[in-house]
């Protein structure tokens, strides 16, 4: 497939999953990847989102890193419930139901022998706090495991180095893991009650 | 055909004042490549820029060689895997063991090359006993060669010229069987590396391209299946032959000038593209990923009192692309531990490189570029690089395949967060096999591996469609299963009753992974004895990767059910049916048509099982995991699993995609749309009402963490990995607790 032939709308029918097995292959076997890819995926994007802030990143199914009329980079839902700031780990920010025994994952796993072992293992199921409740993540690890930040992306090296278009308002302080701002926040809040 | 051996011409490498020996090239290699950041400090790739033709004509004649050695070569072998499967490789490398050019096949294992090499190179077998043109040397070693585990075997064959090696051709298989006292080629339950079985750091073993006869008498005596492995190893050595001679007539076409500067040059260009390929494709940050993997040894490590113990195996990974190629940190891992499943290095980059080779080395040559592009961080005294020499890792294959995972999972989600969500799926890297050893009646001994769930997988979800059952494998490019009969010849008492899809054996979600497999063999006349084991890339008490993609579920692992004492002569001789995966056999068991005396569900490491007359044996194996939201998955796509068999039940898709249907006559589903519409809004109430905040999650979980309630191996596995300070820190930091809490380290 040409560069030129991957134009915005094969781009959205990769992004619904309506795109034909014969596109899909002719984009595998593409030696180079198109290079403007990155901008018309926003393109496609932004146009589906129901709101106006500037998509940054997608960072999974309905997450993005958006830049804020405030100059701040926060998480955002597809269904407009906003994370916070980027750095810190947006799953801390969401509804969790945990499954700790067979019963309750057999319900997610099949055959029975299939499931995880109880008491070495926990299913955690990450929701958004927005009207759809949607499953943003799972995680299958052992109890007391911190919950895992999937991806902090480094946007200002990713936008100035990777695509030559930086971003206006860089800063050393965009690539830090924050998160440990808010379990500091959680535990004072405990230590108040 | 004729091999014509040339060594006479290439000269023995000695100590000759002021030659050049392995050790001057492989520091040379090093100094020059740290200090520039090019290989061997090649910035510019002179010949390839005045005479790109001929550039390319001298590269194609190396990998035209490589090809066709395997292509030739794999039919002189015995063992099924090698013949029909993707079980084995031949390459091409610098004096160094710096690969430039594989064949099809498992093509990671290039990672160790220059590990054997530089094993070579310093301990002086150039200098001290000398290096000739068709020498033949074997290696199986982790810790000296590199390997990922013994089971895998490796033919070097130098290539002389002038009194100075300038190449080595390589082959490599896995083997049926490699002598351990668990038999088979992963011995599960080795506690050190002399449980390992056979194992051979670089070794001479023949010269002039031939073997010599007392080589012969080790595989002899030293391992139970002899024949198929002389012939493996004689197909290494047909293949390491041909490419020997290809490479001696490709010096003698274009000059040992051209080809030494070629051949930098050729390395330096793969580098600089999988540089390219990864800032072109992934976004710079961190992406994290872990996994678990359980070890159950208590109460069957008796002899071996201090390995009778269970371990928690911690898979952390994070990995960061970066301005020159991509990092990959495994800091905070478990330690080493007296079982089977430790890594070396070598062993490891084995398993690391299959996702970036795959990611980034499709579009240029495969050659050590990938090395240089991927730097590897694997903390001294980890489950990756342990401070002990003695260390086993005979199943090294089953716990680091899921860091592979963690790695390409990252480089999935980056390639999501670009765009280019054709490349984009859910990864698990589940595999089966089976192994152990027999007697038949007339007292002749066997050992056997069955690689068929090794061979080909369920691939994952793709961000924007379902993964396909069988058609992908992690470690090679080449998926089949290989033929039943096959395997039926090399295991002369287990039949096949079944070798079929599992339904419903996935991870699930918006878009579901491809189902895995399950087989069921029958045990007729086990001669004097036939018992096996079972030696999975992941056990269906931990999932192979525990972060799932965008709220898929990450795959299921593999399970094993052990009947023994069964009724099927009784079934057989009424004409009835017999089951044909794990969950036929469960189903069959429960409706009382299969008597069973010992039902047995193995979801950890099961323990030697021993097998008589009309016992059966069951696996599953090569699920694969989900992606996205499973209430978002399309109803009609639901219908269609329910409908074409994909799962079993309508209660359980019902539940998980809130999907209602109905059965008509024909007892085919039906959508029924404004019920499924009803049904979401309900599941999506239930999860508001049975969710919680994460912040008050957390508070409840801190308790625990503070009294460390946790079963032993947890706690245990906490205690290893908190000995590591970056995951110390970030345990820490997340909880929110003290430095004085400690998880005990029982062995301490
Ligand atoms: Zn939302």
């Amino acid at each position: 497939m040409a560069e030129s032939q991957v134009d915005k709308d094969l781009i959205r029918q990769l992004v619904e999953g309506d795109i034909s097995e014969d596109n899909v292959t002719r984009l595998q076997k593409m030696s180079r990847k198109d290079k403007d890819r990155f901008f018309q995926y926003v393109e496609v994007l932004q146009e589906k989102v129901p709101w106006d802030e500037k998509i940054l990143l997608r960072i999974s199914d309905k997450l993005y890193v958006v830049a804020t009329q405030e100059g701040d980079r926060i998480v955002k839902c597809e269904c407009g419930h906003e994370f916070g700031d980027y750095r810190e780990n947006w799953k801390l920010q969401c509804r969790i139901r945990v499954r700790k025994t067979l019963e309750e994952f057999k319900e997610v796993y099949d055959p029975e022998p299939a499931c995880p072992e109880p008491g070495w293992q926990e299913i955690r199921e990450y929701f958004c706090p927005g009207e759809h409740a949607a499953q943003l993540a799972v995680e299958v690890v052992s109890p007391g495991y911190p919950i895992v930040f999937e991806m902090l992306p480094d946007l200002d090296v990713f936008y100035r180095d990777y695509l030559g278009r930086p971003l206006s308002d860089e800063s050393s302080q965009w690539y830090k893991d924050q998160t440990t701002n808010v379990t500091q926040s959680w535990r004072s809040r405990r230590e108040a009650h | 055909m004729a091999l014509d051996y040339r060594g006479s011409q290439g000269g023995k490498t000695a100590a000759v004042p002021g030659h050049r020996t392995l050790r001057d090239s492989v520091e040379e290699r090093d100094r020059t490549t740290a200090a520039t950041g090019h290989y061997y400090g090649v910035t510019e790739l002179t010949l390839r820029d005045s005479d790109p033709i001929k550039y390319e004509r001298f590269y194609a004649r190396l990998h035209s060689a490589v090809l066709a050695a395997r292509e030739s070569a794999r039919f002189v072998a015995a063992s099924p895997g090698s013949r029909e499967m993707g079980e084995c490789l031949w390459g091409l490398t610098t004096p160094e063991g710096d690969t430039l050019a594989v064949s099809l096949g498992f093509l990671s294992h290039t990672a160790i090359f220059p590990v054997s090499v530089r094993y070579m190179a310093s301990k002086d077998y150039d200098v001290n006993d000398g290096i000739d043109d068709g020498d033949v040397f074997a290696v199986s070693d982790g810790l000296t060669g590199g390997v990922p585990h013994p089971g895998d075997f490796y033919t070097f064959v130098p290539i002389v010229v002038d009194e100075e090696v300038v190449g080595w051709s390589v082959g490599i298989n896995h083997l049926m069987e490699n002598g351990a006292p668990v038999a088979g080629s992963w011995a599960t339950f080795s506690v050190d590396t002399f449980m390992d079985g056979f194992v051979c750091p670089p070794m001479k073993t023949g010269t002039k391209l031939r073997q010599s006869q007392w080589w012969k008498a080790l595989w002899e005596r030293r391992t139970r299946a002899a024949t198929m492995n002389i012939l493996d190893d004689k197909m290494r050595l047909a293949g390491c032959a041909m490419i020997h001679e290809a490479t001696h007539r490709l010096i003698d076409e274009f000059g040992i000038d051209y080809y030494k500067r070629a051949i930098r040059e050729v390395i330096e260009e793969s580098r600089r593209m999988i540089v390219d390929n990864i800032k072109q494709t992934t976004v710079p940050g961190t992406y994290t990923g872990c996994a678990f993997r359980l070890v159950k040894y208590k109460g069957l490590q008796n002899i071996w009192s201090h390995a009778d113990k269970n371990t928690l195996i911690h898979v952390r990974g994070s990995v960061e692309p970066g301005q020159e190629g991509l990092s990959l940190d495994t800091e905070g891992s478990s330690k080493w531990g007296y079982h089977s499943y430790n890594a070396t290095p070598g062993g490891t980059d084995c398993a690391v490189f299959l996702g970036m080779i795959n990611s980034f080395g499709h579009n240029t040559k495969v050659t050590a570029g990938i090395d240089l592009a991927i730097e590897r961080n694997y903390p001294s005294g980890s489950i990756y690089n342990p401070d002990n020499e003695y260390t086993s890792n005979a199943n090294l294959w089953a716990q680091t395949i899921a860091i592979n995972s963690v790695g390409f999972n990252a480089v999935n989600r980056a390639m999501f967060s670009r765009g280019y969500l054709e490349e984009v799926f859910s990864v698990d890297g589940n595999w089966g096999a089976f192994q152990g050893a027999g007697t038949t009646e007339d007292g002749t001994s066997y050992g056997f591996t069955n690689f068929e769930w090794l061979g080909g997988t369920g691939r994952g979800a793709y961000c924007y469609k379902d993964g396909e059952p069988l058609i992908w494998a992690a470690w090679s490019q080449i998926a089949t299963i290989g033929d039943a009969e096959e395997f039926e010849s090399t295991v002369p008492p287990l039949f096949y009753l079944g070798r079929k899809l599992l339904k419903g054996y996935c991870g699930h979600g918006k878009y579901r992974g491809g189902v895995g497999n399950s087989a069921v063999h029958w045990i007729v006349q086990p001669g004097k004895h036939v018992a096996l084991t079972r030696p999975n890339g992941g056990l269906s008490c931990t999932t192979a990767v525990g972060v799932g993609m965008s709220g898929g579920y990450p795959a299921p692992s593999s399970f094993m059910i052990s009947a023994r004492g069964t009724n099927m002569s009784e079934i057989i001789a009424e004409g009835g049916e017999t089951p044909r995966d794990a969950r036929e056999l469960l189903e069959m068991v429960d409706d009382g048509r299969l008597k069973v005396e010992n039902l047995e569900i193995w979801k950890t490491d099961c323990p030697e099982l021993a097998f008589d007359e009309n016992d059966l044996f069951v696996d599953a194996a090569g699920a694969s995991g989900g992606w996205g939201d499973p209430l978002e998955r399309e109803p009609s796509a639901v219908i269609e699993d329910l409908n074409e068999g994909w799962v079993t039940s309508y209660d359980f898709v019902k539940n998980l995609h809130g999907v209602v249907a109905t059965q008509n006559k024909e007892g085919e589903w039906q959508l029924d749309e404004s019920s499924t519409v009803a049904l979401r809004e309900e599941m999506r109430n239930k999860r508001r009402q049975e969710s919680v905040s994460v912040f008050d999650w957390w508070s409840n979980e801190r308790e625990k963490v503070l009294k460390k309630d946790f079963v032993p191996e947890v706690n245990q596995m906490y205690a290893e990995s908190l000995s590591f300070d970056k995951f110390d820190r970030e345990f820490r930091d997340f909880w929110q607790v003290p430095e004085d809490l400690v998880f005990e380290n029982e062995e301490e």
